[in-house]
């Protein structure tokens, strides 16, 4: 099952990679010969040295010629290396580049229900983090297995041609320091999952504490929380210690053992040539080459089962990056959806049904007419989903069943992107852009004169504060360490808003952490906003919700009543209940 | 820095024979090569393979040694690294509970907690990588070049260019890299910071219908990042192939120069096959040595940044009396004023306030006002930067901190729970009874869901997140006064509460305890307006100090805020 999914990433990835195809000949053609060279160098030298008999035994002209032919090989190979290495870096970052688009790209296709059931942390671990981990394995993937690989049958491919015997030693010894190595791992596996259990225990711990820590000195629990942590600690000591130091008794333990291949070889080796007595088995140049051939024709094996690991890593996390550029998408805007262009502001919902969860039915029935101009509130205590009303009329979420129109027009009929401009929305937690002020009023009409920008920010009282910053227009919130308080922002938004002027609003009044003189140039702005526009407003102040046309109740997400001040007073319910709480004792 | 070094002084044993077993290991594996020669010259070159024989032996022990020395040295190393890094980790935290609320503030939450992970898992894993490489490396490669010197000093000449050519090649490419690899890394927290701003702010760039302007930036953005990665990786695509050509003609001279020596009978061939060898030897090791210096670069960082947070001294220190003096009034502050560290302006400026044992207190104000300030001082979370705060008649510096946690209970802003069951949490200020605890939930308001979660013993994941906002705060009032105070303070904490709740709620705490002092903070009027005395607080100073109708005849801050909530004032009073 899981060899089936890694097959499926795999296959994935090799789409990917498809648009670079012209590049992977190239890649593996250099890796070739660059392997073949590096092993074919050795040979040369090896001939060089049986050149060098003894004293006055030196056939120094072809010593040289040897050393010549050498030098040339040994530059065309370091040639090859390094254009390999430029175009395996090219395909990974290229491919990495590509699926980190395409994720972001998804980002903007996803639907509203799956971004505000996902932890935003996972979402960006997986377009950032993901596709880095991705790319590194990709890279090894490249460079080590491709080459590891050609070395260590390039390697065996030369003992045997240049003699049987030690290569029949090497073949028939090397499995010993697989198996060792894959031995220690398999011992280890299970003291590095250890180790990772203590070590999320006492991240989560820190990270719990720490973040209370005011909480912890309030009470007067510090010495309480240093014992506890002083517990998991040891424990983590212990396990990370047999962690550490079993795992990295690899390798030691496999040099031993191509320690002891040498060992073999050199035996062989020696005893062939004095055993061969002159006849041409085994030159002394070629026994060292077969000694340094021994040396490094371990070491891919090593290399590879540590890439292995990694590129399985890589593999996981290239699943994790698909899992997400394959989520379900919105349904896409019909082909001959309706686009909304100035549109009155008249919106009707009839027998609209909803909810988050289906075991959970949340509105339902509703039915709502509102005319061009008019003001609704929406009330309810914190909590009771007056945000799921914003989420339907801006289409972020799509009714189950029943109709919400604008201007007489199902809004499942009509572009989202129209539906959208149409409406102008001031949330309580404001969220701006990463760029200048100048640029976030800008953000619905990038087009906007200065004048125009200036003028919305008279508009929502915005104006005054911005002239005052040392940087004005041009301040950066946030980088420029203009820490603007949220009452601020929130009138920048509203700036946002104005500039744009859509018939139709969408406003959420602050609770609290306001102060009050913002807070009144909030409401002004919102006022002015709000003449002959269609308004929702989920309202918090007594004024907003008398002056309002019609006021929706919610509670625990449902609608509980609707109507006006006075008859919402007087029919006694929900709404009259939490009126009156205001003045109980 | 040289304080750090104070936790590796119980592994100084570990720290001394873990590189000395590296270092037998690296001499074994320098003799290794005159073995070879050996067994080329007199095992070969004579026919004697009896000699040939024990070579190979001699080959077999030297591996065998090499082992138990090696094993012997990683476990060494692993020894002193972790327990220096655990050390180092608990000397951390220990540290952080001594520090006051305004230390904190200064070093950040988040900071703190990566001290306290990535950056001593860096420590440890450098630590441990030098104990076992950065000695050994330079010593093979210093070794083979005196080898090769004690073999053929004209053949020594070879190692004595190579070395330098190669070292330079190594680590001019590691460092011009490493600017550039920091570039890589400013890039992708760049596209990070994209990625995390277009969820977050996911309804406003689909209301205005940006998502098209939001991907060309994140292209852009990409493209220039996968630019500087390949700018970064092609430089360091240098590294084998410049070292390889290095090593091999060093090899090429080498074997040009002995093959003139043993021309002239100053050499061997088993001796040149040494030679050989070493240069082979060499390499290797550099690259090893390149790898540990970025290891290390960046564990000696983190290592700075942990010594940082330890040499940050607490700056409170506590008396040690436990009890007050008896005195009329339960909380006075006499011209008190408060600036934060980080701040140029004062938060609280010449405060002064007497406030009577089981009164309660309503402080209403803006944001920024300096409402939590003022509350912050009660239970000495910070300083009064000029003036004097009295709790009980005694200033406050004399109490004990112990005292003073008894005395004062705190329910913060943010509603915090712990992850346990809900008896633990209610339980964090003190031991107390199960009856005690229903009690203090049944003031919070909290008994109903509580029992519907399933009483004391249900379980509370972290931050409370099981919990909506105002069944935390509930729970949080609920574990204040679990453990009874004389001065209870909320801090704005009933703002999720629906009015009813709210009001409910403080009829309760007044029944609770007739003398316990309550310090209530709040935006609301409606939350306040039956306090004995309420204060006002405007930009850090205070307005207004009386009761609720007082304030509205006298204080016009107060009657603007009041005006805010209940637009046409009085027109529903009943």
């Amino acid at each position: 099952m899981k060899n089936k999914a890694e097959k499926g990433t795999v296959s994935k990835v090799l789409h990917y990679i498809g648009k670079y195809k012209y590049l992977l000949p190239v890649s593996i053609f250099l890796a070739f010969i660059s392997t073949v060279l590096t092993l074919y160098v050795p040979v040369i030298i090896g001939d060089a040295i049986d050149l060098i008999g003894g004293k006055g035994a030196v056939d120094m002209k072809g010593v040289v010629s040897c050393l010549f032919y050498a030098a040339i090989l040994i530059g065309i190979c370091s040639v090859c290396q390094w254009l390999m290495s430029v175009i395996n870096n090219k395909i990974a970052y290229s491919v990495t580049g590509d699926i980190r688009n395409e994720a972001f790209s998804k980002l903007q296709r996803l639907p509203l229900s799956s971004i505000d059931t996902t932890p935003h942390g996972d979402i960006v671990n997986r377009v950032i983090n993901d596709t880095d981990r991705f790319c590194e394995g990709l890279l090894l993937g490249f460079t080590q297995v491709f080459t590891g690989v050609m070395t260590i049958v390039g390697t065996m491919c030369f003992m045997l041609i240049l003699n049987w015997q030690i290569a029949i030693t090497v073949l028939v010894l090397t499995p010993l320091s697989v198996f060792i190595a894959k031995f220690i791992g398999g011992r280890t596996f299970n003291m590095f999952k250890k180790r990772a259990e203590d070590e999320a225990e006492a991240t989560s711990f820190i990270n719990e504490m720490l973040t209370n820590q005011k909480l912890v000195s309030a009470f007067g629990k510090e010495s309480d929380s240093i014992a506890k942590f002083k517990d998991i600690g040891d424990r983590l000591n212990k396990s990370s210690l047999d962690a550490i130091f079993f795992s990295s008794l690899t390798n030691p333990t496999t040099r031993f053992v191509n320690n002891l291949v040498y060992a073999a070889v050199a035996l062989v080796g020696a005893l062939l040539i004095i055993s061969g007595n002159g006849s041409a088995m085994l030159t002394i140049g070629e026994f060292s080459v077969m000694l340094s051939y021994t040396n490094q024709y371990t070491k891919p094996f090593n290399e590879i089962s540590g890439v292995f690991a990694e590129f399985q890593n890589a593999l996981a996390s290239a699943a994790r990056v698909f899992e997400l550029i394959e989520k379900e998408e919105m349904t896409p805007d019909r082909e001959d959806a309706t686009v909304l262009v100035s549109a009155r502001g008249d919106v009707e919902i009839t027998n609209a049904e909803f909810s988050y969860t289906k075991d959970k039915p949340l509105i339902k029935g509703l039915n709502l007419q509102v005319r061009q101009g008019e003001r609704i509130a929406i009330v309810g205590p914190t909590g009771c989903g007056k945000t799921t009303i914003i989420n339907l009329l801006m289409r972020f979420y799509d009714i189950d069943s029943g109709k919400i129109a604008v201007d007489g027009i199902d809004i499942s009929n009509m572009t989202r992107k129209s539906l959208r401009c149409a409406y102008g929305m001031v949330l309580q937690d404001t969220w701006l852009t990463d760029g200048s002020i100048r640029d976030n009023i800008s953000f619905g009409k990038p087009d906007a004169t200065d004048e125009e920008i200036v003028d919305a920010a008279k508009a929502a009282h915005a104006h005054s504060f911005i002239k005052r910053l040392p940087r004005g227009y041009d301040t950066v919130p946030g980088a420029d360490s203009e820490g603007l308080s949220q009452g601020q922002k929130q009138l920048i938004s509203i700036a946002r808003v104005m500039l744009t002027s859509p018939s139709m609003l969408i406003l959420d009044e602050a609770t609290s952490s306001i102060d009050t003189r913002t807070e009144m140039k909030i409401q002004e702005a919102f006022s002015k906003m709000m003449v002959g526009r269609t308004s929702f407003i989920v309202a918090h102040r007594l004024s907003t919700i008398r002056e309002a046309d019609l006021i929706l109740v919610m509670r625990d997400g449902r609608i509980v009543e609707t109507g006006r001040h006075d008859e919402l007073l007087e029919n006694g319910g929900f709404y009259a209940e939490l009126y009156n709480s205001q003045f109980a004792i | 820095m040289k304080r750090l070094l104070k936790y590796l002084k119980p592994y100084v044993r570990e720290t001394v024979l873990g590189p000395l077993g590296k270092l037998c290991e690296a001499t074994l594996e320098l003799i290794v090569p005159l073995v070879v020669a050996s067994i080329i010259d007199r095992g070969i070159g004579g026919g004697d393979t009896t000699h040939a024989s024990l070579m190979v032996l001699l080959l077999v022990a030297l591996g065998c040694a090499g082992l138990f020395f090696s094993v012997f040295a990683q476990y060494y190393s692993a020894k002193a690294a972790v327990g220096f890094s655990t050390g180092i980790r608990h000397a951390l935290y220990t540290h952080i509970q001594s520090l006051s609320y305004s230390d904190l503030d200064s070093l950040g939450t988040s900071t703190v907690i990566t001290r306290m992970t990535t950056d001593s898992s860096r420590v440890q894993a450098g630590l441990n990588f030098s104990l076992r490489l950065l000695l050994r490396s330079p010593f093979v490669v210093f070794g083979a070049m005196i080898m090769a010197y004690a073999i053929d000093s004209s053949a020594g000449r070879a190692f004595a260019i190579t070395i330098p050519l190669l070292s330079i090649v190594v680590f001019g490419v590691l460092f011009i890299t490493m600017p550039l690899y920091k570039k890589v890394q400013m890039g992708v927290d760049k596209i990070l910071g994209r990625t995390r701003g277009n969820l977050s702010g996911v309804r406003v760039i689909r209301a205005f219908g940006k998502e098209d302007a939001e991907v060309n930036s994140f292209v852009s953005d990409n493209l220039t990042l996968t630019k500087k990665q390949n700018r970064a990786g092609h430089i360091s695509a240098l590294m084998n192939p410049l070292t390889y050509i290095i090593i091999n003609l060093g090899i090429i001279m080498l074997i040009h120069t002995g093959a003139l020596r043993v021309n002239s009978g100053e050499l061997s061939q088993g001796e040149v096959i040494a030679l050989y060898n070493y240069m082979s030897q060499i390499l290797v090791e550099l690259i090893k040595l390149a790898n540990l210096i970025i290891s290390i670069s960046r564990a000696l960082a983190s290592a700075s940044r942990i010594s940082d947070v330890l040499d940050i001294e607490p700056t409170q220190s506590y008396g040690e009396y436990s009890e007050g003096l008896n005195s009329e009034y339960a909380v006075e502050l006499r011209g008190a004023s408060l600036r934060y560290p980080s701040s140029p302006e004062y938060a609280l400026e010449g405060i002064s306030v007497r406030v009577k044992h089981g009164e309660t207190v309503g402080i209403i104000g803006g944001t920024g006002s300096g409402k939590s300030s003022l509350v912050n001082l009660i239970p000495r979370f910070y300083d009064v930067t000029d003036g004097e705060l009295l709790i009980d008649g005694r200033s406050i510096d004399e109490y004990s901190k112990k005292a003073l946690r008894d005395k004062i209970g705190v329910v913060p802003q943010r509603a915090v729970l712990l992850a346990g069951t809900v008896r633990e949490n209610l339980s964090f200020g003190g031991e107390c009874t199960d009856e005690e605890m229903t009690y203090a939930l049944r003031v919070a308001q909290a008994e109903d869901f509580i029992i519907e979660k399933g009483g004391l013993d249900a379980r509370v994941e972290a931050g409370g997140k099981n919990f909506s906002g105002g069944q935390r705060q509930r729970l949080t009032i609920a574990r204040a006064i679990a453990s009874k105070p004389e001065i209870l303070i909320l801090d704005d904490s009933a703002s999720a509460l629906d009015y009813a709740t709210d009001a409910r709620l403080r009829g309760a705490i007044r029944e609770f305890s007739k003398n316990m002092t309550v310090f209530i903070v709040s935006q609301r009027t409606s939350s306040v307006r039956h306090a004995d005395k309420i204060i006002v607080l405007d930009d850090g100073c205070c307005v207004g100090i009386g009761t609720h109708d007082e304030l509205l005849e006298s204080c016009e801050i107060y009657r603007e805020i009041y005006d805010s909530q209940f637009r046409r004032e009085g027109e529903y009073e009943k």
